[in-house]
């Protein structure tokens, strides 16, 4: 082997233990992201208890669960599409990197019809009525039913928490069809599969958000 | 040159199955569980437990934590160990304010 070799391939050595360290630093930063939603959540829930569970008795169990359980259903396709690929069966990885897209769409359709709903009984990321009426902007609209603060504070959360987890799973989405176009290319591959790996990682931890999410809006009221 | 360091591994899609269906279980429990007339503090208690397995599953299992060196377990268990610092000291600062 020439020296000329040795210093080719420590070039195109990618640190991939490190990699995956970086990652998890990244995923550490969504962590606090949600934790601070988490926290005015846990501070207004208790403000306001009687209100957040008026206003969480408007959100329907089983639509949170049925797409609890599609999320954990995409989840463990993406572990098998990681799997698939490491044991060099690529066609299969890619099947269930599709059928993970499949799944995170569906549950973005489902809650693209859990809002609508809530939009047509005029529920929507709305300020207090009380505020709006004392500061006249055209900007503060008040909802026409005029709702308690406690309540509108639910749903402004309701709909800030579940859209900023939504516009992860759009992301999420759109990586997987990246992955996916670069496994075909087979940039992606058995030997360099590290891309994939934390696309997997990105999805289960936004699993793992949508995990706590889930009891605190749809269970405990 | 050929350095083929492929670890193939084959594919074996029992471990992340019986992971997949503890989570439905856990999902289908926390519902269930949901029901009783426990109190505030205790159906936010069940709901936050059961949801702390389920994350704890995900996190070491399909994130492949139970593979990782152990300076990686570490770096996750001090990130969560900050965020509920976190979380106890502005909980335990309002709590003290009378707005609860």
């Amino acid at each position: 082997m020439s020296d000329q070799a040795v210093t080719a391939e420590a070039f195109h050595h990618h640190d991939e233990e490190g990699t995956r360290l970086g990652f998890w630093l990244f995923l550490f930063t969504e962590l606090l992201l949600f934790g601070a939603f988490f926290i005015v959540y846990g501070v207004y829930r208790s403000a306001h208890l009687n209100d957040f569970k008026i206003a969480a008795e408007s959100l329907n169990t089983g639509i949170g669960t049925t797409n609890t359980i599609i999320l954990l259903a995409s989840s463990l396709t993406m572990v098998l599409s990681l799997n698939a690929m490491k044991a060099g069966r690529i066609m299969l990885a890619k099947s269930m990197l599709l059928i993970t897209i499949a799944l995170g769409t569906t549950f973005l359709v489902i809650k693209g019809f859990e809002w609508n709903a809530k939009f047509a009984h005029d529920l929507y990321l709305q300020t207090s009525g009380a505020i709006a009426a004392g500061k006249g902007s055209p900007l503060l609209t008040p909802g026409p039913a005029m709702l308690p603060d406690g309540q509108v504070l639910f749903y402004g959360l309701y709909f800030i928490m579940t859209g900023t987890h939504a516009l992860h799973i759009i992301i999420g989405a759109v990586w997987m069809g990246i992955v996916y176009f670069w496994i075909s290319k087979g940039s992606i591959n058995p030997d360099n599969a590290g891309v994939l790996e934390r696309c997997g990682l990105y999805w289960h931890l936004v699993d793992v958000i949508w995990i706590f999410l889930f009891p605190l809006y749809y269970l405990v009221a | 040159m050929n350095t083929s360091h492929s670890t193939e591994q084959s594919f074996s899609p029992r471990g992340p199955i019986i992971v997949f269906s503890a989570l439905i279980v856990l999902t289908i429990a926390t519902v269930m569980l949901s029901g009783l007339d426990v109190g505030n503090t205790g159906a936010l208690l069940i709901a936050m437990s059961v949801a702390s397995v389920k994350a704890a599953l995900v996190l070491y299992f399909f994130m492949h934590l139970n593979h990782e060196p152990l300076i990686f377990k570490l770096f996750v268990a001090l990130a969560f160990v900050t965020l509920a610092t976190l979380f106890i000291l502005t909980f335990s600062d309002y709590a003290f304010r009378g707005i609860a």
